[in-house]
């Protein structure tokens, strides 16, 4: 254990180079982004990789392009700490920023990066879950051209996604959150810091012009299912709708009869359906509050 | 000579009448500190060797298997593999309690437990050494393992260990007066049952060690990470086959034990098999998944405890059923037993007690001793326990502690004494400090305050092997070249030994802690000593350096006297200095020129000291495990904020108030005191080993395996109260393992005030939590 | 595999290693260049131990391969102190002074994550402290003396004393 498996190392210089040797090496080849992920993997054998391609230093792979209006663009290279670290999402995309302040250390953050978050598609991957929440979308770049999907359609399950040989995910795009409108993010874990989350959610709260009608609602669950779980039920209870103490009790029972989770070592099936009322309540009003005054 | 020493023992008296420390009680940063900032200092997974290879262990997947063959043949054949070694190169067996040894450094036919050491390798580096692991064939028959110690019990047809019906490692029971006719007139008694849980010392540095054999010699030098080298080398000498004289133990500096390295590892017993086997020095590092196969930790209890009560609320009986899930092999397991015995007759006066307890062996790897080995278990339940009888008394759980704590003098019936105790001061100091008084029972539903106290040994009176000598032996050398060394085998093991050393020597000798050069940890060039475990080092190292520190003062102060002209017995010296106690400015000489003129009149100055614990009689089976020569008492008061929804149990501040005697180096305490808190804090609500039905550990990694964080920590006010132990050598007992015994059951008492339901199972977890807040719910 | 030869810019001075692609840079480090400074604890991110400053951030030695790091500024607990004198960085001081070293092996990678914080935000907070240090697992101290002497030495610095 803790030792890699021998690999050749391939360091791409742009993206046109690492999309050619993607393409050429195929199956053989992983790719190395922050590391946090993947390094661990192979140092617990469940991969062995014939060729390593590092594009974490591929400087048109990285950065956050955030406009006025116009929404966001952040590369896939782009590392956790940045995406914590940066004012201008912090503005628009509270929930992104907070999510990306509860992975893992700050050692990890500085390495990691969200492409990476996403393409590892662990069910308890922090940043998936705001991402689907705020109606992101992934860019997927191969040699024949780009082509766009939603996240949740990115990740099928665990550790398993949309990726095709010969493809990288370059980039998501974050449409402009529209007017009376919040998102806000929770986890649960047994510790304050480091932990892999027994439960994770996102909320995106739009309202009417009056600015107490429920609009649109978005919920999203992490950990509790194969993939980011978006409610289906929710925005039955909530559109059109003022938000009071007995809808907030039938979100969380909405959100706890959707979700399908697993026990497992770090929590049960049953406590994380508890919790998944919880947060689910608290999000809802923390979000339909934030959008109030939006 | 005699003469001389008399002129010591005065002044003696004189100094511990006024007790005016210059070097004891000083915030001194450690001697080795200037190395740990700035990673100059040397573990043992850094040092390197000429011509050194690198060796691996390779471990069974399995709980409980026969093992039907190896074949390392193709690993043999691997370019760069120079060794293989199985359980046929060691078969003898080994333990720390020598009587019931019984683990192979390698599985000898059979493997008891997950992680169990199968064969070893030695190859040019480590990714030569891993491959040759995957390279060997091991052929297991795997049976049924058995995780649960009460079930265990019930397996006679599934033995771990033959020649062990119903899976009993062993057995003891201690009755002391009569507690069944106690409990009977007694006007109150609780009954209740207990869990405690399986966790690991988690200490940073994993086990290393590097075996240098020298096949001219037939010596073996042996660096490695233990905190008890002694009773390695006594082990290494079994296995082996070698005399202890031909083997030498090096301990580099530890980088944390807490009772995990107190055993030998298999790396030091496979290092050394291989290094013999190929003559050359071979270098094994523990992986973290390693640490958590050989686990060695706490031992997890399942306690049924009866405790009766007069009308005043006076305990009158402990009834005390425990079942000990041990895991596969002995270690310390007879020791811990007992001492979980041990500590149900202190820090409250209980008239009768009757004590019932089994170690088991389970599939799992073996537990052995972690930090307040023995105590934390019994603690767990005792405090609870105090706490539901004063809310049945309408006293208050601060009232029923004061009314039972032990103090100075007393005498347990288990015979062990306690010379001194400042507890009752403890429980006063941390209820002010804190404010319990106003805030318990008066919390809003959700917050709530606990009260616990403890109390740990300060040394052990008795060795693990029948043996008559001395337990610490310090040797001072003074010399105009290197000023004072201090020659002493005790284990730094990050508790900052070698600077209370230091202080101690300085302390007597009158000079300055910084000046004093202190030889530990190696089996050659230091003194004797026993170890480290059971807190005993500053006060048994303590009396051994007073002792050699007296006997040079005895050798100086008459030269001393006469450079300055005055009586022998009006001699002092501090800071340096010789000087007459009645005219210091006028009378006085530098400490070195004293050294100078002695070394050129009477020739080299050199003294030993020694230290034994005193023996009291255990007047039953197990009964003299426990006896200390002195104790430590702590109170602590836990302060938590429970997420009703989600059930997670905030700690937001522990305030503590310690007795520890006089303070040997307070901020060292201090250290001992925050690190025991979060130890215990990991303990009560997340740290577990977690075993699958089949044995396999779930969560060996520090991924799974969850320590409290910085962002974890509750606020910590720690206090040390006044004190001075008068049988202690410096007036100075323990602070490293008194202080975790307050914390978990300070805790649950603080979730019981918080939300009126006892939990009797650790750890805490927010799952439990919120099932009872459902539960009352419900129930209401 | 056959090695390459890369250079690291290791504490400001450039060593040349031969490494294969598998090679962690903690290892490196430890056992080619010899500085020791740099821990394993855990060899899986855990617990920081191995903790190393590149390109100005606190990074994880274990979870990253040498032969990734050419071209990087890397600082390791031995490019703390002043190189000159040897004088303790008066961070490494305050660690020492507030009794924030115990058995010392999570202390390099426990200053280096400090360090990395404190150069780009040198007055941080209490919680800023702890949400930079969450990564790096101290057994010995509860933390306590080490956040106090975080906080100690910010402030001295703030008041510019040191």
């Amino acid at each position: 254990m803790n030792i890699l498996n021998n690999f050749e190392y391939f360091k791409p210089k742009t993206k046109s180079e690492a999309l050619e040797l993607v393409k050429n090496l195929g199956d053989k080849a992983k790719i190395l982004a922050g590391g946090t992920d993947l390094i661990i993997m192979m140092k617990e054998k469940m991969i062995k990789p014939e060729a390593i391609i590092d594009i974490g230093d591929i400087d048109e792979l990285k950065g956050i392009e955030c406009k006025e209006g116009c929404g966001a663009e952040i590369k896939a290279c782009t590392t956790i700490e940045y995406i914590e670290s940066s004012s201008e999402l912090a503005k628009k995309y509270p929930a992104l920023t907070f999510a990306a302040s509860q992975l893992g250390s700050k050692q990890v953050r500085v390495m990691a990066t969200i492409g990476g978050n996403s393409c590892h598609s662990s069910p308890a991957a922090e940043t998936p879950t705001p991402l689907s929440a705020l109606g992101a979308k992934v860019v997927i770049s191969s040699l024949e051209g780009d082509r766009e999907l939603p996240i949740e359609g990115f990740i099928h399950g665990n550790r398993k996604n949309d990726l095709k040989p010969g493809e990288i995910l370059s980039k998501f795009i974050l449409p402009e959150p529209v007017k009376n409108s919040a998102c806000r993010y929770g986890n649960i874990g047994l510790r304050n810091a480091m932990e892999i989350d027994a439960v994770n959610m996102a909320v995106n709260i739009e309202l009417d012009e009056d600015k107490a009608t429920i609009k649109n609602v978005k919920l999203v669950m992490g950990s509790v299912a194969i993939k980011p779980l978006v409610s289906e039920k929710v925005p039955t209870i909530l559109n059109g709708r003022k938000l009071n103490d007995e809808l907030v009790t039938k979100v969380g029972e909405a959100a706890q009869s959707e979700a399908k989770p697993i026990s497992d070592v770090r929590a049960s099936a049953e406590y994380r359906t508890d919790v998944i009322g919880a947060l689910a309540r608290r999000l809802v009003k923390e979000s339909y509050e934030a959008a109030r005054e939006a | 000579m005699g003469k001389m020493y008399e002129v010591s023992n005065k002044y003696n008296n004189y100094k511990e009448y006024t007790r005016e420390f210059t070097e004891v009680g000083r915030n001194i940063p450690r001697l080795d500190g200037a190395a740990k900032v700035t990673g100059k200092q040397q573990y043992t997974d850094d040092l390197v060797l000429p011509r050194m290879v690198y060796g691996k262990i390779l471990r069974s997947p399995y709980a409980h298997a026969n093992i039907k063959s190896i074949d390392y043949s193709e690993a043999l054949r691997l370019d760069g593999v120079l060794g293989v070694i199985t359980g046929e190169d060691c078969p003898i067996p080994y333990g720390i309690v020598p009587h019931n040894c019984n683990e192979t450094a390698l599985a000898v036919g059979k493997v008891r437990n997950w992680g169990e050491s199968v064969a070893a390798v030695a190859a040019i580096d480590e990714v030569t050494a891993e491959k040759a692991l995957e390279l060997i064939k091991v052929e297991y028959e795997v049976l049924e393992a058995i995780v649960d110690p009460r079930e265990a019990l019930k397996r006679d047809d599934l033995r771990i260990h033959e020649d062990h019906p119903n899976n009993i490692a062993y057995e003891g029971v201690q009755v002391y007066g009569d507690p069944d006719k106690a409990l009977k007139e007694s006007s109150y008694v609780l009954e209740q049952e207990y869990y405690s849980s399986y966790v690991n010392h988690a200490f940073l540095e994993p086990q290393s060690a590097i075996a240098d054999f020298d096949k001219n010699t037939g010596k073996l030098h042996l660096y490695a990470t233990c905190q008890v080298p002694h009773y390695t080398h006594q082990q290494l000498s079994k296995v082996l086959e070698m005399p202890m004289n031909k083997i030498r133990i090096t301990v580099p500096l530890l980088g944390g034990g807490f009772g995990g390295k107190s055993v030998a590892s298999q790396a030091d017993f496979c290092s050394s098999i291989l290094s013999k086997k190929i003559g050359r020095p071979v270098k094994i590092t523990y992986e973290r998944s390693d640490v958590f196969a050989t686990s060695n930790g706490r031992h997890p209890c399942y306690m049924k405890f009866k405790m009766g009560f007069d009308k005043d609320g006076k305990i009158t009986a402990v009834d005390f059923n425990n079942i000990m899930d041990g895991g596969a092999y002995s270690g310390w397991g007879i020791v811990v037993l007992f001492y979980t015995a041990s500590m149900v007759h202190i820090p409250y006066k209980v008239p009768n007690v009757r004590f019932d307890g089994k170690r088991i062996y389970t599939n799992k790897p073996t537990c052995g001793a972690q930090r307040g080995l023995g105590g934390v278990q019994p603690r767990f339940a005792m405090e609870q326990m105090l706490d539901e009888a004063a809310a049945h008394f309408g006293m208050s759980p601060y009232e029923i502690r004061m009314l039972n704590a032990v103090e100075s003098g007393y005498t347990a019936k288990s015979m062990m004494y306690v010379p001194h105790s400042e507890y009752k001061k403890c429980l006063e100091k941390v209820v002010e400090m804190s404010d319990y008084k106003e805030k318990h029972g008066k919390l809003p539903y959700g917050k709530g305050i606990g009260l616990s106290g403890g109390y740990y040994i300060s040394g052990t009176s008795y060795t693990l092997y029948l043996s008559y000598k001395p337990h610490t032996v310090a040797t001072i050398k003074i010399d105009e070249e290197n000023g004072v060394t201090l020659f002493c085998g005790a284990t730094d093991i990050g508790q900052g030994v070698d600077t209370v050393m230091a202080q101690m020597t300085a302390e007597t000798l009158g000079v300055k802690t910084e000046d004093i050069h202190v030889v530990t940890r190696d089996t050659e060039l230091s003194t004797f000593d026993l170890g480290t475990f059971a807190s005993r080092l500053t006060f048994a190292t303590g009396w051994a350096i007073r002792q050699a520190a007296d006997k040079v003062n005895a050798e100086l102060f008459p030269v001393a006297a006469s450079m300055i002209s005055c009586r022998g017995d009006e001699v002092a010296v501090k800071d340096g200095m010789f000087y007459s106690i009645y005219e210091k400015k006028k009378k006085h000489v530098p400490w070195a020129d004293v050294v100078t003129m002695y070394i050129e009149s009477n020739g080299p100055l050199s003294c030993t000291g020694q230290f034994t614990p005193p023996r009291r009689k255990g007047i039953q089976q197990g009964g003299n495990i426990g006896h200390s020569p002195t104790f430590g008492f702590s109170a602590q008061i836990a302060e938590v904020d429970v997420d009703l929804e989600t059930g997670k149990v905030n700690v937001t501040k522990i305030t503590e108030a310690g007795d520890c005697g006089q303070p040997i180096n307070p901020m060292s305490c201090d250290g001992q005191v925050h690190g025991s808190i979060q130890m215990g804090l990991g303990q009560a609500l997340y740290e577990e080993m977690k075993v699958a039905a089949d044995g396999r550990m779930l969560n060996p990694s520090f991924h799974d395996y969850k320590l409290p964080t910085i962002s974890d920590m509750p606020k910590i006010e720690a206090s040390i109260v006044e004190s001075y132990d008068p049988s202690a050598p410096y007036g100075g007992k323990e602070s490293g393992e008194g202080p975790i015994q307050p914390t978990i059951p300070a805790i649950f008492n603080a979730v019981y005030d918080a939300i009126g339901v006892r939990f009797t199972e650790m750890p805490l977890t927010p799952e439990k939590v919120l099932n009872a807040i459902k539960t009352n719910k419900v129930g209401k | 595999m056959e090695k390459q030869i890369i250079k690291l810019d290791i504490n400001n001075q450039i060593h040349e290693v031969a490494v294969t692609p598998m090679d962690l840079l903690v290892d490196v480090i430890r056992k080619q260049i010899g500085l020791t400074g740099t821990k394993k604890g855990c060899g899986q991110g855990d617990c920081g131990a191995c903790t190393v400053i590149i390109d100005g951030k606190a990074q994880l030695g274990c979870l990253k391969l040498a032969i990734a790091c050419e071209g990087k500024k890397i600082t390791t607990i031995e490019g703390i102190a002043n190189p000159e004198t040897g004088e303790l960085h008066p961070l490494q001081q305050s660690f020492l002074d507030h009794g924030a070293v115990q058995c010392g092996f999570c202390t390099p990678g426990m200053i280096l994550s400090t360090k990395a914080l404190l150069d780009s935000n040198p007055n941080p907070t209490e919680n800023e402290i702890k949400h930079a240090l969450e990564g790096n697992t101290c057994r010995c101290t509860g933390y306590i003396l080490i956040l106090e002497a975080i906080e100690s030495y910010v402030k001295a610095q703030s008041e510019g004393e040191v």
